[in-house]
């Protein structure tokens, strides 16, 4: 974990002279080129997984898994579960976690049918004509979400796991509550189109996908908040001693986790006209299993929007290809626990034999592991 | 002063009681048919099966873990049984039914805790992984169908009840199962407080590796603490088959979360090392008799969510603002000691 940031640090020294600092800027450059592939590991190990998985069931069932059909569907599902584990790494990243996700993206997408279904039944034009603001309203509906989560966890100083727990169920209980438990119908026609439409044939909620993993990735990677998120997850210590805005960078976290969520909840009525309450309920399991596959150190500090992406790829390839060779939903919920768990068992293994050279190895971890366990308590 | 400050108790046991009792009081007032006999038999009732889940949990986050696979272990656990009863033709009788069924979630927990043990891993991932392999293994493994049909013994235990009191509003039943839950309660304080691996859990989640250096055997605690759970949730698998009569594969999981808020209402610090079975039972039944009284007062039940979420950030966000508010006032006191021996030193 230091040494990591050690490395980049020394590199990053500015050299004197013109000659210098064009070697710098040249170094810069093939770094940008070669990190992509070399440093993240979770996007480099899920590649390899993709492929893996593309071939097993290439190779188990070509007919129906390399159907254009088939194919259509995995880019028309990855999306709206790609975009929250999305939201989700972006939380972890700071060593939190938001288990309130899935019910802001509920609640956007019932707050997006309620308004269309209340104004069309006045005026079905003007409905349609307002599509775009209703989609806007349901946006900013799961930001104020996303909002209260970062006040609780920065300001009153709640652990995000429990404060999350408590926003979930408090989401999803007025999201009953205004629905009445049954399954509302209607969506502006906006979205519905976009739900339909394609360029070359790739869909447009797989384009949406990859513009808020690109929009996420420039935050994360070239924003000064981005870094701040960053290092507030590596060592919060630290980074309180950086002096850091601990607050301000938890609040717009979540926040942005809520913007996120709430997009999904547009893809959610977009592919189906129809909102409810328990909606996906079985994504914040999967959710959590995507981003750490993707790389995302549950602890904090490291992520790979790269990953997570390809993640969510290899998993819906996964859950399609065991649709293919007919095995049974709860099989692929047997795969996904045993995944999450091999690639968190493979990961400590690998870091535990990075470490081990050291004959000394307890002392320094010992050393490293009381401080963090001393600032969860404060 | 003294006297109040014991009765707070030291994971705020007592206020959680007085909330409980005003909830009571001001539910009885509002409305009277809630202060009777029945309501308070059938809310025991309604609470047996969660606190025992929160008994299981309340152990691991002592231990600063968390365990979200307990509802699954437990139904796997219990249906299991009654499939292998109902298939095999025969009844082992309640001790048996007990004893594969314990076998069946401390060998589940046990995976659990090899798994956070041997590879220190976040508890919390590891747990949900393995939710949905119990889950998946027991549907595609075990059966999906529902059974009506109990072993004799279990729907037996159903119909039996420990009192039967005719009150002007009609009987009411205090069920049987009532007991062993309050022994099992009495059982797992004792161990908490007066064994040596009850203080061992306080350890691990006050420091693990304070607790390391002083001599216990972490790994060797935390996979018995996964099993314990394991074994608990098997229980609490069982009581709710035999309370609902009927074996349901689709029952309990999805609650975990409920339980999880009650423990945490209860007292108990979510980083380990805090927490008392007084304060988890009274988490329960706050939870338990709200979920009862918002149908009295007319409220409809699909507030209750939203209910069990208020609370919970309301009881986090008060210890959170008070743990703030202590963390400062200690440096509040350092400065002013140091200030007061520099103003003796100018003086002297």
């Amino acid at each position: 974990m230091s040494r990591k940031l050690t490395t980049r640090d020394e590199t990053s020294l500015p050299n004197s002279g013109p000659l210098g600092q064009f070697n710098d800027q040249v170094a810069s450059w093939t770094r940008r080129l070669v990190r992509p592939a070399g440093v993240h590991r979770g996007a480099g190990r899920m590649v390899v997984a993709l492929l893996l998985a593309i071939a097993l069931f290439t190779v188990l069932n070509p007919r129906v898994f390399l159907s254009p059909i088939n194919l259509q569907n995995i880019a028309v599902a990855a999306p709206e579960i790609g975009i929250i584990a999305i939201a989700m790494m972006l939380v972890m990243l700071t060593g939190g976690i938001d288990l309130s996700l899935v019910a802001i993206a509920n609640f956007s997408a019932i707050t997006i049918s309620t308004l269309h279904t209340a104004i069309a039944a006045n005026d079905p034009d003007l409905a349609n004509n307002l599509g775009i603001v209703i989609v806007l309203a349901g946006i900013a509906v799961g930001m104020l979400g996303g909002a209260f989560n970062g006040f609780l966890v920065s300001v009153v100083g709640i652990t995000p796991i429990l404060a999350t727990l408590a926003t979930m169920q408090i989401y999803n209980g007025m999201a009953i509550v205004w629905t009445g438990g049954s399954t509302l119908y209607g969506a502006p026609a906006v979205l519905g189109a976009i739900g339909q439409a394609a360029v070359a044939n790739i869909p447009v909620l797989f384009v949406i996908f990859i513009i808020t993993a690109v929009l996420v990735a420039v935050l994360v990677n070239r924003t000064a908040l981005g870094r701040m998120i960053q290092l507030e997850g590596a060592n919060p210590i630290a980074a309180r001693y950086s002096a850091i805005p601990r607050r301000m960078v938890l609040m717009k976290t979540y926040t942005v986790g809520g913007l996120i969520a709430g997009l999904a909840g547009v893809l959610f009525l977009a592919r189906n006209p129809t909102a409810s309450a328990d909606y996906g309920s079985s994504y914040v399991l999967l959710v959590i299993v995507i981003a750490v596959l993707g790389g995302t150190n549950p602890t904090g500090g490291f992520a790979s929007v790269f990953g997570v992406v390809l993640a969510t790829l290899t998993l819906q390839v996964v859950s399609s290809g065991f649709t293919a060779i007919r095995l049974s939903s709860y099989e692929y919920a047997i795969a996904q626990g045993v995944i999450l768990i091999a690639v968190m068992i493979f990961d400590a293994v690998s870091s535990r034999r990075t470490k081990r050279p050291k004959k000394t190895n307890r002392a320094p971890r010992a050393g490293a592991s009381t401080p963090q366990t001393a600032l969860t308590r404060t | 002063m003294v006297l109040l400050r014991r009765f707070r108790g030291a994971n705020n046991e007592g206020v959680l009681a007085l909330v409980l009792l005003a909830l009571i009081v001001a539910m009885s007032i509002a409305n009277p048919t809630f202060f009777s006999l029945n309501t308070a038999f059938s809310i025991l009732r309604s609470s047996i099966v969660p606190v025992i889940f929160a008994l299981g949990v309340l152990i691991v986050v002592i231990t600063g873990g968390i365990d979200v696979s307990f509802a699954a272990i437990a139904i796997f656990a219990g249906y299991s049984t009654v499939t292998f009863c109902l298939n095999a033709g025969f009844d082992p009788g309640l001790p048996g039914i007990f004893a594969i069924a314990i076998g069946v979630g401390a060998a589940l927990g046990f995976i659990n805790g090899i798994v956070i043990a041997q590879f220190s891993l976040p508890t919390l991932i590891v747990t949900l992984g393995t939710q949905g392999v119990f889950f998946g293994a027991m549907y595609t493994y075990v059966g999906a169908s529902y059974y009506a049909d109990l072993p004799r013994s279990m729907a037996a235990l159903a119909t039996s009840n420990l009192f039967d009191v005719t009150t002007d509003t009609g009987r009411a039943y205090l069920h049987v199962l009532v007991v062993p839950v309050l022994l099992l309660c009495l059982a797992v304080a004792w161990v908490l407080k007066r064994t040596m691996f009850g203080r061992s859990l306080y350890a691990i989640g006050g420091d693990i590796e304070a607790a390391r250096r002083a001599g216990f055997q972490v790994k060797r605690t935390q996979i018995s603490v996964y099993m314990l759970v394991g074994a608990l949730a098997a229980i609490a698998g069982v009581i709710h088959i035999v309370l609902s009569r009927s074996a349901n594969p689709r029952d309990l999981v999805g609650g975990e979360l409920d339980i999880i808020a009650a423990v945490i209402l209860g007292g108990a610090l979510i980083f380990g090392g805090r927490g008392s079975v007084i304060g988890t039972v009274l988490g329960v039944l706050l939870v338990q008799v709200i979920k009862n009284s918002l149908l009295l007062v007319g409220v409809p039940s699909a507030w209750l969510r939203t209910a069990v979420g208020v609370l919970l950030v309301l009881g986090v966000g008060v210890q959170a603002i008070a743990a703030h508010r202590d963390s400062r006032r200690m440096r509040v006191i350092q400065d002013l000691d140091a200030e007061h021996k520099q103003e003796q030193k100018v003086g002297s």
